[in-house]
């Protein structure tokens, strides 16, 4: 069930690329820089405690368990 | 396998009329990546405090203090490339680290055994409020103790952890090709590592839609520091009255000494040092990011990590609930030692944590930020994780920037945050002698967390301010606050600036 549930959804992403091309000068509100699509620069030493205390690690431009003695 | 490929099929049209780009017509401009040399410096403070402490075997302080400071620059080479350098450095005090070697001597200078580092540290045990110690008032004469509760003044009591990172990125002239690479270093009193990534990022669909793929390898090594005691007992070839364990009693559960020549006293299950102290870690990361109209955008991401070698930590000791106790320091605190109250005896190690040599672990991460207006952003961010070792977790983190004026920006979050227990982990003297595989590190049990947040950045955006040939773009100020269901709670201040260099 998992994988249908995984597989259908990554045709249904892939699909999206497909609705919108929003031209470069209606991005403004898109390039705002609180809109990035990245954790922000000053929240670099949360995401390291966090993968320090926390059993979970990655998928959030942190570590993933290389480079430290961490989880 | 037929409804895959009708899905594939229905699906194909859409994502072939996605790839039909229009001509640009600005195609003899190429903007530059980046167009001046940028300077990031972030510094911060974490306190952290709670009573599950993983080097005393899931009892103890865990009170932890730590002050970073990052520098991050990027340099543009030329208009399509970039290089950066990253550094860190970190100075932690951990009442937890301190306790590899908990014991000291009442009133006196710690360390009767060989010349390592207890015999160099200060004399005088002065970090914790002693309510029921005794001093015999001679330096170096009075019993030895120990304790979970606190620190001891143990050189692993602190330490410094640095790190740098050299990359670089190539940009294609369409701007739709970004290639990077990376090369990172890091090293701390216990451990060195060596990391290498390459990635490469397409956009397409008028720069509407992104792949990312990347790779990273880490080659780790440990410098493996172990509980004094275990140590000590291997060093000697177990023999429990040289050494540290010279002069000393070692009391059974009911703070009787042991015969130390005979069988009814401690020994730890095992008595080699760690052969193998590689670890290293592999990752292949994939992104996708859509804009879905012109206020709302979207990625998606998933990281697979594969780490093997020695994965556990030598410093963390495990206690059995099918062998004896023994413990050294004073009698008189055996009752208590579960609690704030023991101040003068410490538990013996059955073992040091041990996991198995390879894990697994997949996380996929998603986040959705919409354009309220000009005056507010809504940012959400998820993440479901699971690995090998039986750790499920959800991640739910919601931010909401607020302008409340041309250059004063709020960022009020919440972040919620749980997990399921390790299958080899249990709780101070739950672990059966008989397993595998077994650790008391409470970072790996069951637990949900909650996170609160404010922060304020000013931003300059015509850097009026000058240090030197840099102007000042903007400096950032940061609190969360963090609380496990566990107890362990912890603060972190944040402070950042941005300097642009001018042409």
């Amino acid at each position: 069930m998992k994988h249908k549930i995984i597989i259908t959804s990554l045709l249904l992403l892939a699909s999206l690329s497909s609705c919108v091309a929003v031209k470069e000068y209606e991005k403004v509100n898109i390039n705002d820089p609180d809109m990035s699509l990245t954790s922000r620069k000053e929240t670099k030493f949360e995401t390291t405690f966090q993968v320090y205390r926390e059993g979970a690690s990655g998928a959030n431009g942190g570590k993933s368990g290389g480079g430290c003695g961490c989880n | 396998m037929k409804k895959y490929v009708t899905y594939f099929l229905i699906f194909l049209p859409f994502i072939l009329f996605a790839q039909n780009k229009e001509e640009d017509n600005n195609n003899t401009y190429k903007k530059r990546v980046l167009e001046n040399v940028e300077v990031d410096i972030l510094t911060s403070f974490y306190a952290q405090d709670g009573d599950n402490a993983a080097v005393t075997g899931g009892i103890g302080s865990e009170n932890l203090k730590d002050i970073a400071a990052n520098i991050n620059i990027s340099i543009p080479l030329n208009a399509d490339d970039v290089f950066t350098f990253d550094a860190t450095i970190s100075d932690y005090t951990s009442a937890s680290s301190s306790n590899l070697n908990p014991f000291y001597k009442e009133g006196g200078r710690n360390g009767n055994d060989d010349n390592d580092d207890d015999d160099r540290r200060p004399q005088n045990k002065t970090i914790w409020n002693a309510k029921t110690a005794a001093s015999s008032g001679n330096n170096g004469t009075g019993a030895t103790i120990g304790t979970p509760w606190s620190a001891s003044s143990g050189a692993s009591k602190t330490d410094i952890w640095a790190s740098g990172t050299l990359g670089y990125s190539h940009s294609s002239d369409d701007r739709d090709n970004i290639y990077n690479a990376h090369l990172s270093f890091s090293a701390e009193f216990d451990y060195t590592s060596v990391g290498l990534g390459l990635g490469i990022t397409k956009l397409f669909n008028q720069k509407n839609t992104e792949f990312g793929l990347k790779g990273n390898v880490y080659f780790d090594t440990w410098n493996p520091q172990y509980p004094t005691e275990i140590k000590t007992y291997i060093k000697t070839g177990g023999n429990l009255n040289r050494d540290f364990f010279n002069g000393i009693d070692i009391l059974d559960q009911n703070g009787i000494p042991t015969d130390k020549t005979s069988n009814n006293t401690w020994k730890p299950i095992h008595n080699s040092f760690i052969d193998n102290k590689g670890r290293n870690t592999y990752s292949l990361s994939l992104s996708f990011s859509q804009i879905l109209s012109k206020k709302l955008q979207i990625s998606i991401f998933s990281d697979i990590v594969m780490q093997k070698g020695w994965l556990a930590n030598p410093m963390q000791r495990v206690y059995f609930a099918d062998r004896p106790n023994y413990y050294v320091g004073r009698a008189s605190d055996i009752p208590n030692y579960t609690n704030y109250k023991n101040q003068g005896v410490f538990q013996l190690a059955d073992d040091y944590e041990r996991l198995p040599d390879n894990r697994l672990k997949i996380p996929f991460g998603a986040r959705l930020h919409y354009y309220i207006n000009e005056f507010i952003v809504f940012k959400t961010y998820y993440r479901y994780y699971s690995d090998d070792w039986n750790i499920k977790s959800h991640t739910l983190n919601f931010e909401l920037p607020i302008k409340i004026s041309e250059k004063y920006t709020l960022y009020p979050n919440y972040r919620f945050y749980n997990q399921t227990a390790a299958k080899y982990f249990a709780d101070y003297e739950q672990h059966n002698s008989t397993s595998s595989f077994y650790t008391s590190d409470f970072d790996l049990s069951k637990y949900n967390a909650n996170q609160f947040g404010i922060g304020i950045k000013y931003t300059d955006i015509f850097t009026k301010k000058k240090v030197w040939k840099f102007g000042f773009k903007n400096w950032s100020l940061n609190y969360n606050y963090y609380k496990r269901n566990t107890g362990l709670y912890a603060h972190i201040i944040s402070f950042g600036t941005k300097f642009v260099l001018d042409k």
